[in-house]
Order: C-alpha cells, then structure tokens, then sequence
C-alpha cells in the first residue's frame, strides 16, 4: 500500500518534467538521429533507411587517414572555422572580457558599476535583427559605414572588414553579447565573497592586483568554469549573428551555419534536411565530447563536492 | 504560417444576398478548389486572375441554368521568395494536402512532377488549342519535364546587361559607339572580357566609381553568364543536370579578370540588395546585370518619362560572348501554373486557362513589368502604352535560356555560387575554385550531374 503510494507520489511529482524532457530534449534528439541516417529531401518522406549516405558527403573511409576517415575539404573547412570561432569568442570575450567587466564594475562605486553594467546588457536586450542591422552599419565598406567614417579622418582607403576580417566580425559582434551573461554571473559571485577577507587583505598589504588574484580569482573557479563550458556549448551550435550580419559567406561557414543553409535556408540550396541533420548530430557529438572533455580538465568533480571550509 | 481564407467577390455576395431573399436554390453542388500562392506584392493578379475566372465560369453555370458552383479557397504563404515557398508546397503535399492549383517558379517542376504533385497537362494543352495556340513557343520549353509539359508559363521576363550611358559619355565615348554596342554584342563582336575592360576603363577615367554589379546570393542570373562560356547546364535526353570543367575554369578565371581590372567589386557577394540596386540606379556603376522587371525603378530613379528617355539613357545588351564569334546569351525565368494531381485537376486546368487569356495576363504583365505569354498580347493597346518595355524586351527571348527544371538545380546554383564567392573575395584561384565546385557537386548531387571535361 506504501510502495503504491510512494511510486504514485513519485510520478505525480517528476512525471510532468519527465513528460517536459522526453518531449522537448530526448524527442528532437531521436528525430535528429533518425532524420541524418535517412535520404529525407525536399519532401517530409523516407525513401532510404537507414543509410550512411549523408555521411560520405562529409568524409570517406581511409585506412591512411587520421582517425581513420578523410574529411571532405569543405567539411573540414566548417570544423575548423567553429573551433576558431569557439576559442576565439570564447576566451577573449565570454570569459576573460566579462571577467574584467565584472571585476572593474564592482570595484567601483556602486551605482556607477549597476550602470556600467546596464549598458553592456544593451546588445543582448536588443532584437538580434536590429543589432545585427547596426553592425551592418557599422562594417559597411562605402564610405558611410560608421567605422569608416572615423577611419577616413586618418587614412586614406576605407575598410572592409566583411571581406577582409569575417572572422573577426562574428567574433566581436557574438563576444559582445556572450560578454554580458558572465559579467553578471562572475559579478554576484564577487559580491557574495565576504568583505572581511578584502579588508584582511588590505590589511595585510594587499594591492588591487594581489586582491584580484588571490582573493577573487579564487573564489570566481566554479563560476568561471560553468561558464566556459556553458558558453563553449552555445557558441558550438550558434548561427543567428553570423548568418544576419554575414548571409552564408564561405568565410564564416561554421557547422552551425552549414547545416543551416543545407535544410532551412531559403534560396541557397536548402532543403536537404537529411544532410542537414547529419550535420547537427556531428555537432551533438562534438558538443557532448567537448562538454565530457571540460569537465575532465576543469575537474568539475571537486568543485560538486561540498565546499571543506564553512565561511560565517 | 498560412492564412486561409476564402475570396467571394463582391457581386457574389450581392448576388446570394438577392438570391436568398427569392428564396434561393440551393446550391447542391459546390466545388472548392485550393488555391497556393505566396502573397508577392510583385504579382497579386496570379492568384486574383485564378478567382475572377472562377467569377466567370460561375456566370456561365448560371447562364447554362447549372446549380454548380465553383470557390476558390486561397492558400496564401508568407514565404520569403520561391525556393523557400516551393519547400513549403512539397511539405504541404507530402502530408496530403495537395493544393489544385500552385503559382510557383518554372525549374521547381521537376520536384514538383518527382514526388507526384504536379498534374501532367499534355491532355488538356492538345484538347484546348483555342487557349495555348498563340503562346510563345520558347516559354514551353520553360514547363517541360523529361519532354512532357507540367505547368502552364503565367508571365515572362528577359534578364540582360543595363548600362548607364551617361557614364560612357563622360568616359569619351560618342553616340555611335553607343548607338552600336547592343548589335556588337548580337554578332559576338563584343566579349565578356571586353565588357569589363569597358568597365574598368570608365572607373580608370572617373565616370563610374564602380565598373560593374551582378545580384549578391545565388540565383538564376549567373546560368547566362556560364552559358556565354558554353556551359549547357542541362542535359535533356537523360534528365540530369550538367557541367563543364573547362568551362567552369573560364567562367571563374572571367570573374577574377574582372575583380582584378577593379571593374567587379571583390566583396559584391557580401552587398545587400539594397546597395545593389543603389550602385546602379545612384549612377555609380556603369553596368547591372539584372533583368526587365527593373525598369519602373530605374524611370524613377533615373527620373525618366517615356521609351525615348529610357533608350537615351541607358541600354540593353545580351550577356555578350565569351570570346570572339560566339554567341551572346540571356535568360528568361518564367512564373508558372501548376495543376495539382487531385481529383479537381480538369477543373483546376480550365481555370489556369482562363487566366491565362490575353485579358487577364496583360493586367498583371503590363501591372508588374512582365513579359507577355502569348504573341497577342504585344498588340493590345495597353501594352502599346504602357508597356513599352516590355515589347522592346520580346525580341530578346529569342537568345533566352531558362533554368533547367530539374529537383536539384537549387542545390547546383548554390554551389557553383560559392566558387563565386570565392574567386571574387581572392580565397581560392579559379582552378582551386573549379575543383572545389565539382567535388561538392559529385558529393552532393551524385548521379543527377553530368560532368564533362
């Protein structure tokens, strides 16, 4: 009678989650599997199942190659424009720019740090079509693009950033925005440090640096490698920016971005949602190696156990 | 996102509202037929003529004393262009909601027939000649799949060079070498490389401050350029698409010329529509490599009144030769009908045929600046007076090629464009360029290309 009670409890109380994660995690993932090994295009059909052939467009066996398998030139050309995009959004912006952004911000004074802060929240609250429209402005190599206005006052030719630097583009206008969300984490992390162990510090002779590094970077571990996996996810599957502020451009073909222009993309060859899906669980894979990776290096373990020292 | 709704005119409603107060016959027998179409400010009359010629035939039931009644239920999409809407239609379909008839764009037939959506209209087109007897012979060519018409053409266009005379003016060139330059490009006397030398000369002198531009995605405009390098696209006896190495090593080596002589922005595949139009119709750059439809914006751009003024002001001109001797070419990129294969299809074939009378066509040609489907047309007052243009534009669809109405053509311009792309911003050589395109379009098209040497 208990043990029925009990297991009707248990469903009454994690069966609506349950019912949540099958529908909107596990499901598209099922779907996604079944999509890539099948030759779905154009139409919502079967015709072959199942079938590798939409991954002999990425890569072909050879017992020659590394790992086994030759990757096709523009597959390996989307690899590693994600990995450059990742790492390079990734550590210069997500985390190292918010790390200064959010240390700089509660170093000074209170109010004057909340607006700081509101202000780089600007670009994540706005449409993404209208910041993207802005950086249009901004990069636009005829003379009336903001940053050659500026520019011409000192040289001669105009920019064009969109030819000449893609990646560096995506990179800023992505790590603008990623910026924000672990300014705001890093920063309610500094301020729950308890303010006895900064004047302690002060104290015992503390500069700023000295404070930053042994007093807050320490502190900031677990945020910042939350973070940094969190965000290396996102930026894994991410297109929005890329494809509103660049279209399908060779030069910034990430992953994301292939398998985005190979299905829904109208008017650039879409519709072959069976390639296109081949091309997303690659990137689950990758996503879930990379997640795997991180937590073996960051040794995320230990920071789940329970902290060994209580601060009152 | 779709809308349904269902169109009764006006004096429909003025006649059930007399009807039932006589205490009306009931109708027993009304047959709906589903209309799809994208709701394009760029041609509302190709659904609008569907449903007056439903209004029509409805008179001649009341007049035949007939209680059957056709009505029109009007599918219409939000759909940004045509690819995304013909995707759209096949989802559509591939659930069972095939729609009677479709306004789609012409090389999507071979999907369309492929997975069994689009009716064959052989039958219909024989018993019907005092329909299709006057359409222009080279549009059937744009509904036909493996030697068989699927669609009837609903409008036209001819895509050509515009060129900005004024500019070639202020570059040193007189009157008779304008005067002379669209029979040069006729008689293959004038070539792609002369093109942009032409181009660049008038930058070099400060009359253009850009040589030339072509559209900034992927899209139909470049097969005329690759047919002036010889590049025959498709191969009709097998039914599969088609590329040629040398050709396409050309066709980019071309590109690089033109990127290099600084008559070709190196970054136009990153322009936005918007810069694109502006480039031409600002008076910055000498040449546009677009099609008719442009005219009404470039008279206001151009602040131009009349055929006089245009002709004065600008001209047309093939895509010209590849080399000396050759043949120029141009495309045309048709909007047709399809007729669903459902129940209603004789029905639904009768109403594209209604709609495709002089009458109604014309209002929407001479409206949007298409060409005309039938040889007609070209008389009727209206296009007389209006559409000048247009007239002056039949001519050239003599050279006209149309994209190929194969399922994959899509998939085949997107590629080669990305071999644009990178010719253009300097990524790859064009040899890089060439070998790059054929192994995608191996990898992905497999055996629906041909590629010769």
């Amino acid at each position: 009678m208990k043990a029925t009670r009990q297991r009707f409890d248990a469903v009454l109380f994690l069966g609506p989650a349950v019912v949540l994660m099958l529908a909107f995690f596990v499901a598209p993932i099922v779907v996604n599997i079944l999509v890539a090994f099948s030759d779905m295009n154009q139409t919502v059909r079967f015709e072959e199942f199942p079938t590798t052939k939409q991954f002999n467009k990425l890569g072909k066996l050879d017992p020659e190659a590394f790992l086994g398998i030759e990757l096709r030139g523009s597959f390996y050309r989307a690899l590693a424009l994600t990995a450059s995009f990742v790492l390079l959004t990734l550590f210069i912006f997500n985390v190292s720019f918010a790390l200064i952004l959010a240390v700089t911000t509660t170093a000074v004074p209170e109010r004057m740090g909340a607006v700081f802060r509101a202000i780089w929240l600007l670009p994540r609250m706005s449409p993404s079509v209208v910041y993207a429209l802005l950086w249009l402005w901004v990069v636009d190599s005829a003379e009336r693009g903001l940053l050659n206005q500026v520019w011409l006052l000192f040289a001669s030719e105009p920019l064009n950033l969109r030819l000449d630097h893609p990646m560096a583009v995506i990179v800023v206008a992505n790590g603008l925005i990623g910026a924000s969300l672990g300014m705001i984490i890093f920063t309610s992390a500094i301020r729950s440090i308890p303010e006895h162990l900064f004047n302690a510090a002060r104290v015992d002779g503390a500069g700023p640096l000295s404070i930053v590094r042994h007093v807050i970077l320490p502190a900031l571990r677990w945020p910042i490698s939350y973070i940094t996996i969190y965000q290396a996810l996102a930026l894994l599957v991410s297109f929005e920016y890329i494809f509103l502020i660049m279209g399908p451009a060779r030069s910034t073909m990430t992953m994301a971005m292939l398998s985005y222009t190979k299905t829904l993309a109208p008017g650039i060859g879409g519709g072959q949602y069976a390639y296109g899906a081949s091309i997303a669980l690659i990137l689950i894979v990758v996503g879930i190696a990379v997640a795997l990776l991180m937590w073996r290096l960051i040794n995320m373990k230990s920071l789940l156990q329970r902290p060994r020292i209580e601060v009152n | 996102m779709e809308m349904k709704m269902t169109i009764k005119s006006f004096s429909t409603a003025v006649f059930f509202a007399a009807a039932s107060a006589l205490a009306a016959p009931s109708f027993a027998d009304t047959i709906t037929l589903d209309l799809w179409s994208r709701a394009d400010r760029s041609g509302p009359l190709r659904a609008g003529n569907i449903v007056t010629s439903a209004e029509q035939l409805n008179r001649m039931f009341e007049a035949a004393g007939s209680d059957t009644r056709v009505e029109i239920n009007l599918v219409e999409t939000n759909n940004k262009g045509f690819d995304a809407d013909a995707l759209a239609l096949l989802k559509a379909h591939s659930i069972g909601e095939t729609p009677d008839i479709a306004v789609a764009a012409h090389e999507w037939i071979g999907s369309f027939v492929e997975a069994g959506l689009a009716a064959n209209l052989e039958d219909h087109i024989a018993a019907s000649p005092w329909f299709y007897t006057d359409m222009i012979p080279e549009l059937w060519t744009s509904v036909m799949y493996k030697g068989e018409r699927f669609g009837i053409p609903q409008d036209s266009e001819i895509r050509m060079f515009f060129v900005n005379n004024d500019i070639l003016r202020d570059a040193g060139y007189d009157q008779n070498f304008i005067d002379e330059l669209p029979g040069r490009v006729d008689r293959g006397e004038f070539t792609m490389y002369d093109w942009c030398d032409l181009a660049a000369d008038t930058v070099k002198k400060g009359a253009a401050k850009i040589g030339w531009v072509h559209r900034p995605n992927v899209g139909p405009d470049f097969q005329m350029a690759m047919a002036s390098f010889g590049i025959e696209i498709y191969n009709a006896e097998e039914a599969k698409l088609q590329i040629t190495k040398s050709g396409l090593t050309k066709y980019y080596g071309w590109l690089k010329y033109c990127v290099d002589n600084g008559s070709l922005p190196a970054d136009m595949t990153t322009f936005s529509w918007d810069s694109t139009h502006a480039a031409f119709r600002g008076g910055d750059a000498l040449g546009k490599f677009h099609g008719i439809w442009n005219v009404g914006a470039q008279m206001e751009a151009f602040g131009l009144t009349g055929s006089k003024d245009y002709f004065d002001k600008l001209t047309w001109i093939h895509s010209p030769a590849a080399e000396k001797g050759g043949e120029p070419k141009n495309l045309s990129h048709p909007i047709v009908y399809i007729v669903g294969e459902t129940e209603n299809k004789d029905l639904a074939a009768l109403l594209v045929a209604m709609a495709s009378m002089p009458v109604p066509n014309t209002a929407h040609a001479v409206g949007t600046n298409h060409t005309p489907i039938t040889y007609g047309q070209v008389s009727m007052p209206e296009f007389q007076e209006k559409g000048w243009a247009l007239v002056a534009g039949t001519p050239l669809l003599a050279r006209a090629e149309f994209m190929p109405n194969h399922a994959k053509i899509g998939q085949y311009n997107a590629i080669t464009y990305t071999g644009v792309q990178a010719v253009e911003t300097g990524e790859m050589t064009p040899e890089e360029a060439v070998d790059m395109v054929l192994e995608e379009l191996e990898i992905e098209l497999g055996d629906d290309v041909i590629i010769l040497d």
